[in-house]
């Protein structure tokens, strides 16, 4: 005798209405944005023909690309180190498991919201205003946005410490300061030095840009081959910045290797 | 008498019953006091109601002829070591710092704040940790050691406050029966050697036997036997596992 | 035994002091070097605040009229965020199976895929806008095909990590049933990795909106024109009615991706 299949859950009228209200507002996006089949099949060749022209790369700019390169780096260490300071005081302040008052809490958390919320691009157009041209509103800029940002990632990781040790060190009357660097920071760290790898990584990649509204760093060159048509020396530039992105990938790769392994 | 508890009570907020139940317990000062009963008892409550982890609904704790309140914690907890059933070791720091982190009742923050103990505080945690044989460990961290070796540690941390009594919550039911009993041993032994009274959460009833000086029972919060490890008896034991009605 | 063992500690110590020291100033040096390149100037800053606070005090109250005339542009971030991370879900999947070391038909084209997503990573979203704009004319057609591209990059390589860490056992036992290999990786391998891959995905799209809220800067569409057209025309109130509306839109899109993501793990 046959034995009776549980009945499989086929297509309910709510999948049915979410499937076409998914499809309905894809297609509201697409109408609003341009993108249209044929645009797109159209603009592929042409996005293929001006990167084509990218090749051969002209060798010889890179002589002048070294400074602003390492500009760039020297922009996205400077802003991690001054996200870290920003940070780390705000995320403390944000966890709850540090700070009991709710007040500061929320205080500390709108503060961090509102630093990670504006690209850093708008900062930098800020402070370029506020203390002139060059690398230095750069980093500030980059130090404020990434400081809201690993704020807020510091403060997640302290809360997802393991409180048992937290309340061992309670147990032996030490105060909370006490519990704080000895129960908690530990515990964290490792998670802290993973953000600040990766974000250092993403810093590089975002102070690349920066040049653009006079920030410093190796934008300023990107934007000027392209306002030029000069491609084959923008190729140069993208070069670079894809080789400078990939040595700093390998080497985080590497230091995270060696923390976790020890 | 080190320590009195007064009919100490705790309902938490949002429970249906009370956790603890008028408690009343006296302890004189060097003995090893088993408080033995299944999960749920209240036994964890009781012991966390002492040293103020827990604040208690009702009732009061008595220590050395003084009442434990919310003011100056600090130096109250200090002479109250804990060891926990997850032993609660900082993973990533090294044996001694763990146990020189029993001294951080007795430091300044400040100067802690930068890992720095003086000599003598360095000179208590070797003596602790030799005293649970762990001294040849003292530089490794605290992750690469077995349970047992950690729950050594983590008496030691508790020695190393140089405290009057010891609060042990289950501090063997992560181990296996041959390591529990070594820990449970070096509990006693060194709580012996320095005349520390020791409370000890237990729910094995052998282990509560052949360590416990006196046996305080409790069922649903509240104490149901207080007597001699050989006063155990069938009837006793019912009342701790058994029994569904609450003490009349 | 405890002389010995304070011996040992004291050196122990010293040694981690020395450590401590010799990193502590070698890092010194490093941002001190760095530092002077950049021209970082503590003074330069504070001489700063003053403007900062005057830009700050001229943003209030914000230009609360301006929200009608912004809201175009803000369904327009929003359509090229949903765009762009639509196109990089749909491009990302063959490309990080066919840059995962386990389910690459060939080891050449697992490091030529590799290299390609690099490139895509490595290049800011800005950056390929500002070529597209060239390439395609402005507007957010420019900016849904460079969000999509840098996004491809980051979601093709995170994925390919994750269909390489998948799990042996469902993949050995479907192929002890005798599938072909496409088949499987769309029933071993595929399914182990859809929670993580939906997840960051979410995260892309969030990320996404941030990004896009600046293409408007190179001309590639959403709110960044109106924001940078306002401050380049001292209309500050009207500036902070655009930081305001990026602000909001950045913080439910942050909100509804955290929600969606702890549904799904």
């Amino acid at each position: 005798m046959a034995a009776v299949l549980p009945a499989r859950p086929g297509w309910r009228l709510h999948h049915i209405v979410v499937a076409a209200g998914a499809i309905a507002f894809l297609a509201w996006c697409a109408d609003g944005v341009n993108l249209r089949p044929k645009e797109m099949a159209g603009a592929l060749p042409v996005i293929g023909e001006y990167f084509a022209r990218m090749w051969p790369p002209k060798w010889e700019f890179s002589a002048v690309l070294w400074k602003p390169a390492l500009e760039t780096l020297y922009i996205a260490l400077w802003g991690n180190v001054i996200a870290l300071f920003i940070g780390l005081p705000l995320g403390l302040c944000a966890a709850g498991n540090v700070v009991k008052s709710l007040a500061v809490r929320s205080a500390a958390k709108a503060i961090l919201n509102l630093l990670r919320s504006i690209s850093e691009l708008i900062w930098a157009v800020f402070f370029v205003a506020a203390v002139g041209l060059g690398p230095f509103p750069g980093a500030l800029a980059l130090g404020v946005n990434f400081g809201g940002i690993l704020g807020r990632l510091y403060a997640e990781a302290l809360e997802n410490i393991d409180p048992g040790p937290v309340e061992a060190l309670t147990a032996t009357g030490a105060g909370r300061l006490q519990v704080i660097a000895y129960a908690m920071l530990p515990q964290a760290l490792p998670q802290f030095v993973t953000y600040n790898l990766y974000w250092f990584e993403v810093g590089v990649r975002s102070a690349t840009v920066l040049g653009m509204v006079g920030a410093g760093g190796i934008g300023f060159e990107l934007v000027t081959t392209i306002r030029l048509f000069e491609w084959r020396e923008c190729g140069v530039v993208l070069l670079l910045i894809l080789a400078m992105v990939t040595v700093i990938d390998l080497a985080s790769t590497y230091i995270r290797g060696r923390i976790y392994g020890s | 008498m080190v320590l009195e508890i007064k009919g100490l009570s705790k309902t938490y907020p949002g429970a249906a019953q009370p956790a603890l139940s008028d408690v009343s317990i006296s302890v004189p000062a060097g003995q090893f006091l088993v408080i033995l009963g299944p999960s749920g008892a209240g036994k964890s409550s009781l012991m966390r109601c002492i040293n103020r982890l827990v604040e208690p609904s009702s009732g009061e704790v008595v220590f050395q002829k003084t009442r434990i309140t919310k003011a100056d914690l600090r130096a109250v907890r200090r002479q109250f070591g804990m060891v926990f059933q997850q032993f609660n070791l900082v993973k990533r720091l090294s044996v001694l710092t763990n146990v020189l982190t029993g001294r951080l009742g007795y430091r300044s923050v400040l100067r802690s704040l930068f890992y720095s103990f003086p000599e003598s505080d360095k000179r208590i945690a070797f003596e602790c940790l030799a005293r649970v044989n762990m001294e040849h460990k003292a530089f490794q961290r605290a992750d690469t050691l077995s349970g047992g070796e950690q729950q050594r540690v983590a008496i030691a941390r508790a020695l190393a406050q140089e405290p009057k009594v010891i609060l042990a919550d289950e501090p063997v039911a992560s181990l296996d029966p041959k390591i529990a009993r070594q820990v449970l041993g070096y509990l006693r032994q060194v709580a012996k050697e320095l005349g520390i009274t020791v409370l000890c959460n237990l729910h094995q009833v052998d282990y509560a036997r052949e360590f416990g000086e006196r046996i305080v029972g409790m069922s649903r919060g509240s104490v149901v036997f207080d007597g001699a490890a050989g006063d155990l008896n069938e009837d006793v034991l019912r009342k701790i596992y058994y029994d569904n009605v609450t003490a009349g | 035994m405890t002389t010995s063992l304070l011996a040992e500690e004291a050196q122990r110590g010293t040694q981690r002091l020395t450590k401590a020291l010799l990193w502590g100033s070698g890092a010194a040096a490093v941002l001190w070097f760095t530092a002077t390149q950049i021209g970082l100037n503590p003074a330069a800053l504070v001489r700063g605040v003053p403007f900062m606070l005057d830009f700050f005090g001229r943003m209030f109250p914000p230009d609360l009229a301006h929200l009608a005339l912004l809201r175009d542009a803000t369904v327009e971030t929003v359509q090229i965020a949903v765009w762009g991370t639509v196109i990089a879900i749909l491009l990302s999947i063959p490309l990080a199976l066919l840059g995962a070391r386990n389910t690459t038909p060939h080891i050449v084209v697992f490091h030529l895929i590799r290299l390609l997503l690099n490139a895509l990573r490595s290049i800011n979203e800005l950056v390929f806008a500002l070529i597209f704009v060239a390439a395609v004319g402005l507007g957010p057609f420019a900016g849904v095909l460079a969000i999509a591209l840098h996004a491809t990059g980051m979601l093709a390589k995170f994925c390919a990590e994750e269909v390489e860490g998948v799990d042996r056992g469902p993949v050995e036992a479907m192929q002890a049933t005798g599938a072909g290999r496409l088949q499987v990786i769309l029933f071993g391998v595929v399914p182990q990795v859809v929670p993580a891959f939906v997840s960051y995905a979410v995260y892309r799209f969030d990320v996404s909106i941030r990004a896009a809220t600046i293409l408007g800067l190179v001309g590639a569409g959403g709110l960044g024109f109106s924001l940078i057209k306002t401050m380049k025309l001292f209309q500050y109130h009207q500036t902070a009615t655009c930081i305001l509306v990026i602000f909001v839109l950045v913080f439910i899109s942050d909100w509804l991706c955290a929600r969606i993501r702890a549904r799904i793990l």
